[in-house]
């Protein structure tokens, strides 16, 4: 019996939609969780109803509108309300399509770098852009502290130019390792039962109680991270977009 | 667990992409080794200062 934790993140292609030069763009099982994320999120915020007094279902999408609303008011201010649809988007399909990799045998999309790294880049434009648009050159300001002596400045700017190029990386680096390392830790964890249970007999499969034990807590600890990571992405996006909103002191 | 992860990305970042620009540069400007020594350690220090930002320990400028 051999056990590969990292089979889970094969990317397969299912038909194939075209070509690009000698690039063949296919749909993969990756585009087709994104789509059933989407799908999951158009159900739940489309199909809650306008109820005054609401049922469960209604309640949900509720909840989740003013958790971000609340979320992006507290870090951005009532001017961060203006980023509402994409701090929104961005946090309902991380923490759904995090959600929805728990379930066995499906296909977790966070766990792929390419995407995270897509969503972080997004971000980091979407703050240049804005900063830009609304601050003029002012906006280089985030790059100059106050209260800084003249004769360190220089050293002081380059090291807030550099960390402000690290924030994409750290952004999709963190929730991509996140998941990716929770999935396979699970997996290894899982495959300890069968192990035991192939090469001891009857003593490995009651052995095997311990890890299927671990298997349960570490499930209920990768439902936390897959919300907390979906959480901690919509604040990094709302400070990085207050910096753009307003920069420097 | 997500706060450790979210402090060790930080800095590890930072390593990396200093040392990603630092070998970038050198294999453009042919300055071996000079660009990654100087941008190995910024990226360093631009790691540690996110990582205490993100902690929270110092002052935010923000």
């Amino acid at each position: 019996m051999k056990i590969d934790p990292i089979h889970q993140f094969n990317i397969e292609p299912l038909f194939t939609i075209g070509h690009i030069g000698n690039q063949t763009i296919a749909f993969t099982n990756s585009s087709l969780y994104m789509f059933l994320t989407v799908a999951l999120i158009s159900v739940l915020m489309l199909g809650s109803g306008r109820q005054l007094i609401p049922g469960r279902f209604q309640s949900m999408a509720e909840i989740t509108y003013e958790f971000v609303a609340s979320t992006i008011r507290s870090t951005a201010g009532a001017e961060g309300m203006r980023f509402f649809p994409l701090i929104f988007t961005l946090f309902m399909f991380i923490c759904v399509s995090n959600l929805v990799g728990i379930i066995p045998y499906t296909f977790t999309v966070s766990s792929h770098i390419i995407v995270t790294a897509a969503l972080a880049l997004l971000v980091f434009f979407t703050v240049i852009v804005y900063g830009f648009y609304k601050n003029g050159l002012k906006f280089f300001k985030i790059f100059v502290p106050s209260g800084v002596p003249i004769y360190i400045l220089p050293l002081v700017v380059f090291i807030e130019v550099f960390s402000f190029l690290l924030r994409p990386v750290s952004h999709s680096v963190r929730l991509f390792a996140n998941m990716l390392a929770g999935h396979i830790a699970l997996k290894v964890f899982a495959g300890f039962v069968a192990m035991l249970g192939v090469s001891l007999g009857a003593v490995g499969w009651i052995g095997g109680v311990m890890p299927l034990a671990l298997t349960v807590a570490l499930t209920a600890l990768e439902l936390l991270v897959a919300f907390l990571q979906a959480y901690v992405f919509a604040i990094l996006t709302c400070i990085y977009l207050n910096d753009a909103i307003h920069p420097g002191h | 667990m997500a706060r450790g992860f979210r402090l060790s990305s930080e800095l590890i970042a930072g390593v990396v992409v200093g040392a990603v620009i630092g070998w970038g540069f050198d294999r453009l400007l042919s300055t071996s080794p000079f660009g990654l020594i100087v941008f190995f350690l910024l990226g360093f220090v631009a790691g540690v200062v996110n990582v205490v930002r993100s902690a929270g320990v110092a002052p935010d400028r923000r």
